[in-house]
């Protein structure tokens, strides 16, 4: 498939692996927010990595707690 | 990194930095002499875009049409119109304020194929998502292009 796919006319064939997609959007969104925020670029990496990290822990917090509130109604 | 306007070889009026962050993302904070962060956000804004254009195919930069004035067509009602159309499309929003790059990728992804489901949206949340953080740069930019910090005592 990947032999067969053309670069930003169709789409990545990643269609398993999209949940890994979250990471570099969150890593991005991290270095340009706290690039944004520290007035010194030195702190930015620790910061970032900082940020990057709670918002992951977040989301996979909101992932599982939704799944459970299914889990509960479901059943 | 930044300094005050008078000791500064780098000082660059406001509205000319708002625009250079827009167009360039980073370029504002070259302007004031703040090469690192410049280059941090706009390599990375400028690889989160590209990274959508990716995954999702150019085609998930769709702007709106704006079709020719309707017969009879007050000035008023087509502003309405356009304003509806825009409304259509919210992700362009964000996708044109990444400046040249996304004007550029909306006037070739409509004549390329569309792709769908899960990795569309996915490429038009990083596109979006890159002009939002462009947007925030644009405001911090001027912001420190508008108040730059005091001279230290032992600057000249």
């Amino acid at each position: 498939m990947i032999l067969s796919w053309v670069p930003f006319v169709e789409p990545l064939p990643v269609w398993d692996y999209w949940p890994l997609l979250l990471l570099p959007l969150c890593a991005g969104l991290s270095v340009v927010y706290k690039s944004i925020r520290c007035d010194d670029m030195r702190r930015v990496p620790r910061e970032a990595t900082a940020l990057f990290a709670t918002i992951i822990f977040a989301l996979i917090g909101a992932a599982l707690a939704i799944w459970l509130l299914v889990k509960v109604v479901v059943n | 990194m930044s300094r005050s306007p008078a000791a500064s070889p780098w000082y660059a009026p406001v509205p000319v930095v708002a625009i250079a962050t827009w167009l360039v993302p980073g370029s504002g904070y070259l302007l004031l002499g703040q090469i690192a962060r410049g280059l941090t956000i706009g390599i990375t804004v400028v690889v989160l875009f590209v990274c959508g254009l990716l995954i999702g195919g150019i085609h998930v930069v769709d702007p709106p049409t704006f079709g020719p004035p309707l017969h009879g067509e007050s000035v008023v009602r087509r502003f309405e119109r356009h304003v509806s159309e825009v409304l259509q499309k919210p992700p362009y929003i964000g996708q044109f304020m990444t400046g040249v790059i996304g004007i550029y990728a909306g006037r070739i992804g409509p004549r390329q194929p569309e792709s769908h489901a899960r990795l569309n949206d996915i490429g038009t949340l990083y596109t979006a998502v890159a002009g939002m953080l462009n947007l925030l740069a644009i405001i911090d930019a001027s912001h420190r292009a508008a108040h730059p910090p005091p001279p230290k005592p032992g600057d000249a």
